[in-house]
This record gives structure tokens, C-alpha cells and sequence, in this order.
């Protein structure tokens, strides 16, 4: 028996007239499309790796990725005697079609096309969105990924991103943080402020301007309460927070100013007898 | 302590000990400073260590690419033009040069460091911030710490201006080192909050040696287009 490739190309698949042939020419233009599109979005990254913000870059990846595929896409359909003017003329109809088959995944996909160029978040953001906080690791076509700070990989859908409040840490350049730090009533609260005020001034990443503000705020049962209001850049505020309290607070009682323990004072109309003292025997 | 070196040296300036010795025959670069160690095997044939200043804007980490320097108030009349000197903050750089690329190895500095933000949280820059005093002719600096920064500032808007900061883009800034370290930076005030600021690139004394740039060696592409100042300059 003799094997005759050029007959097996020629066997219709029995889907109109389109042979065995053209059906490996369609798969073969899609391969190499992907292939071309991978190399492609790679060397984008690669050269762009330290020229353009990774948000921009990765978008720009992703454009130049399905643009090729999208490319090789429409190159192979006629092999499947695909008329893409039918597809036009079609496409009204088969428009609403596929807009009601799959209305959540086209939500999903304008919603992110629009976090893409609107730029709430970038990737590499810390955010707080629908409930879910953490680190900004990638926006895709449908989804975004969050890492939480517990590094756990979450997706959500880019409706829900869209449609949710987002707050975004790290939009502005800088962002304020509070400490409220108590000291006993006897303290010397000018005294305080201004040691509080010289420890802020020693961290390279507490801002000059905004200058920190540090103030009595009120006057508590047991202790009065100072406020230090800090500016910090907002990528760096949490380093700043964790550094600083511990510090101020080794400089205050180092000057003699403590933090109190909570107490009340408590008049007795009588005075006050005390039994069990020293010396004395309770029987 | 800035220059070239090929091998075995070692350079100590005060509290500042750079040098690379072998050790059982790996070559090993050793830094301190304000007492804090940095050490890093080299592996190289033909290798160069360079050390020199660069632009202050690495430490304690790299934020921002901006410099700020405050100085006591000036009031200039319109058109006026005037050269004055500053202090800027020096970090010293040492990078390690083969015949094909150039690398940063290690960036130090003796004093400490203190940001800023310029222009509003929303839209404002982070900046690394310096205080310095306007002198006429050039300051003596305590070397490594401090280098002296001739501004010419120009006047060109119809109003006199108080001016008491001028605001840097550090990817333009020109070192130049001697017996000490120099840049050469210009401020055109366009109206009553903007300015124009930008480097020259030229050397404040004859003979002085340019600094390898940071930015240079990390291949980040920037053009040199100075830096406008949009939320005023006092």
C-alpha cells in the first residue's frame, strides 16, 4: 500500500469545501502568529524593561501580543473559507448576538480596556478594592491580580474592579500617617513635642514639607494626648511609621517623659483606714 | 579618594575606608562609612574601579530623581541676571569598567539625608533636600560632604520675585571634580511661581575631571531637557 501525501492533503474535512490541506495552513499561520507575537511582546519587555514604567510597558506588550495574533487571525480565516465582508455585513446581527451570549465577559473586557487607559491603578500599586487590599501584580483583558499583603493570589473581574471604590495608596507622591502618643500629666508637653518634633527630623523619609505637626490634642482620664501628624513619600510611609513611634518614645523617657498606666483616683469621704499593713496582723 | 583604580588600593579619608585587597587571590572590594560596611567579590581581568561623586539622590534609597535646594531669600528685579553660589549635597559613586560596560558597584555618603515633597501631595515630586547659604564667591566645603553649585539666576518676567528654592531633575546633572566637587546649573524665572532650572554641562575650574554619571551607567535614556518649576520658587 502506498502512502500518497499529496491525496491525503486534498480529503475535504467534510466543513464545506476546505481540505485537510488548508486546514493545516490555517493551524500553521495561528502558530506561527502566537510564535511571532510571543518573541515580539517578549523583546518589547526586555527593551522597554528600564525605559518605561512596568504599567505602560506591559500594556504595550499586551497591545503589540494580540495585535499580532489578531493579525494572524484574519491572514488565516480565508483558508477556512471564512468571507470576512460576510463577517461585516453579519456582524451587526451577530454583534447583539454575542452581547447577550456573553454580556459579562465584553463587561469585563471594555471595563478593563478602560482601567488600562484610565489608570486608576497601575501595576505594582497598592490598592484597596472591593474589600480585597494588597499589591497591583498585573491588569489583563478580563481581570485584575492582587497580591495581598499576605502574598495571596486574588482575581477579580474588571467589572468589579471598575464599578467598586478603589483606593489607591500610592496615587499621590506623598500621604500623611498619625501617631497619638500619650504622656503623663506631670510631663512637660512642650518638652515632649519638641523631642518628638527632633526624632521626625532625623528620618531621611519623614518630610520636611509637609512639616510634621505635633500637638496636645486632648486631655485624657490618666494621660494627656499628644497627636503627631507625619508626611511621608507614599511609597515609603509604611517603612517610616514602623521605624519612627518606637523611636520617639526611647527619646522620651530618656528625657524622663513615660507613658502613664491607667489609673483613678479615688477620694474616700472618710479617709482611708489601712489594715494588713506592715507589721500589723489580720486575724 | 576619586579617581581611577586597577588592582589592589586603598584609600582612607576620615571615617571613609575604600579599598580592594585579594584575598586567597579573589580580588574583594571593601567600603565603610559612618559604620557601615559594604563588601563585594570582583571577578575580573582587566577591570577599573572608579570612584567618584554622583548625583544625590541614591540614599538612603533610590525615590526620587529630583534635588531641592533652600536658601535664605532673594529679591530679584525684573530682568536682572545674577551668579551665586550654593552647597549641594555630595554621595560618592563607585562604579566597576570593563571594555565593554561600565556598572555601579556601590554608592555611600559620609552625611545625612532628608526629602521633601514640592508642589501639592496630589501632584507634587518628592525631592532630596538641602539647605544651603547663598555666597558670592565660592564657599569652602568640607570635602566629600558638600560640593558648591554655581546658579545663574535670570530674571525674565515683568515682576520683581522672591526666590528661596531652586528644584533639580538629577538625570541632567553634571559633576565635575577637583579639589572639590562642582556643577554648574542655571534657573530662568519665566513668571512669579515658574522657573526654568537645567545643568551646564562645564567644568566650574579649568582642569576639573567629569564624573561617570549614575544614570549614564544604568542606561535609563533621558533627555536632557531640564526641569520646570510649576509650584513657585519661595
Amino acid at each position: 500500500m502506498t502512502f500518497n501525501v499529496t491525496e491525503v492533503l486534498e480529503i475535504p474535512i467534510g466543513v464545506g469545501d476546505i481540505t485537510v490541506e488548508r486546514l493545516l495552513y490555517f493551524v500553521a499561520i495561528i502558530t506561527v502568529g502566537v510564535l511571532i507575537a510571543r518573541i515580539a511582546s517578549i523583546n518589547v519587555r526586555r527593551v522597554l524593561a528600564e525605559r518605561l514604567p512596568v504599567n505602560e510597558r506591559e500594556l504595550l506588550a499586551k497591545l503589540v501580543y494580540y495585535g499580532i495574533i489578531i493579525w494572524a487571525f484574519v491572514v488565516a480565516l480565508p483558508q477556512l473559507e471564512f468571507d470576512l465582508s460576510g463577517l461585516l455585513v453579519a456582524g451587526g446581527v451577530a454583534g447583539i448576538v454575542i452581547g447577550f451570549a456573553s454580556q459579562s465577559v465584553v463587561s469585563n473586557l471594555i471595563s478593563g480596556l478602560f482601567l488600562m487607559f484610565e489608570h486608576p491603578i497601575r501595576i505594582g500599586d497598592y490598592i484597596n478594592v472591593a474589600d480585597v487590599a494588597g499589591s497591583v501584580e498585573d491588569i489583563r483583558v478580563l481581570s485584575t491580580v492582587i497580591k495581598t499583603y499576605d502574598g495571596i493570589y486574588i482575581r477579580i473581574p474588571n467589572e468589579k474592579v471598575f464599578t467598586s471604590n478603589i483606593a489607591n495608596y500610592v496615587h499621590n507622591a506623598a500621604r500623611r500617617f498619625t501617631y497619638e502618643i500619650r504622656i503623663r500629666h506631670q510631663d512637660d508637653a512642650n518638652e515632649a513635642i519638641r523631642i518628638a518634633k527632633e526624632v521626625i527630623e532625623t528620618h531621611p523619609f519623614a518630610l520636611k514639607n509637609p512639616a510634621p505637626s505635633v500637638f496636645v490634642d486632648n486631655l485624657g482620664d490618666y494621660s494627656v494626648n499628644l497627636t503627631a501628624y507625619i508626611w511621608a513619600p507614599a511609597r515609603n510611609w509604611w517603612e517610616v511609621r514602623t521605624d519612627l513611634l518606637w523611636k520617639i518614645k526611647v527619646a522620651l523617657e530618656e528625657n524622663g517623659i513615660e507613658v502613664p498606666f491607667p489609673q483613678r483616683t479615688v477620694w474616700f469621704a472618710d479617709g482611708l483606714e489601712v489594715k494588713g499593713g506592715s507589721g500589723e496582723k489580720n486575724e | 579618594m576619586f579617581g581611577r583604580y586597577r588592582g589592589n588600593f586603598r584609600r582612607e579619608c576620615g571615617d571613609i575606608l575604600v579599598e580592594a585587597e585579594s584575598v586567597d587571590g579573589l580580588l574583594t572590594y571593601r567600603r565603610r562609612c559612618e559604620r557601615q560596611t559594604f563588601e563585594r567579590i570582583l571577578v575580573s581581568n582587566t577591570g577599573e574601579v572608579i570612584i567618584n561623586p554622583v548625583e544625590p539622590v541614591n540614599l538612603p534609597k533610590d525615590i526620587t530623581d529630583f534635588l531641592q535646594i533652600e536658601f535664605s531669600p532673594m529679591m530679584i528685579e525684573p530682568g536682572a541676571t545674577r551668579t551665586v553660589y550654593l552647597k549641594f549635597p555630595v554621595e560618592i559613586g563607585v562604579f566597576v569598567e570593563s571594555a565593554r560596560d561600565i556598572e555601579v558597584l556601590d554608592v555611600f555618603a559620609p552625611s545625612t539625608q532628608k526629602y521633601t515633597l514640592y508642589g501639592s501631595p496630589t501632584n507634587g515630586i518628592i525631592a532630596r533636600y538641602y539647605e544651603s547659604a547663598v555666597c558670592p564667591e565660592i564657599p569652602p566645603v568640607e570635602p566629600f560632604h558638600e560640593g558648591v553649585m554655581e546658579l545663574s539666576i535670570q530674571n525674565i518676567c515683568r515682576e520683581w520675585v522672591e526666590v528661596s528654592r531652586v528644584v533639580f531633575e538629577s538625570t541632567d546633572m553634571k559633576i565635575y571634580y577637583g579639589d572639590f566637587v562642582a556643577a554648574t546649573a542655571t534657573m530662568k524665572i519665566l513668571t512669579k511661581t515658574m522657573a526654568e532650572t537645567d545643568f551646564v554641562d562645564a567644568p566650574l575650574r579649568p582642569g576639573m575631571v567629569k564624573s561617570v554619571e549614575l544614570y549614564a551607567t544604568r542606561k535609563i535614556p533621558a533627555i536632557d531637557r531640564g526641569y520646570l518649576m510649576e509650584w513657585g520658587f519661595s
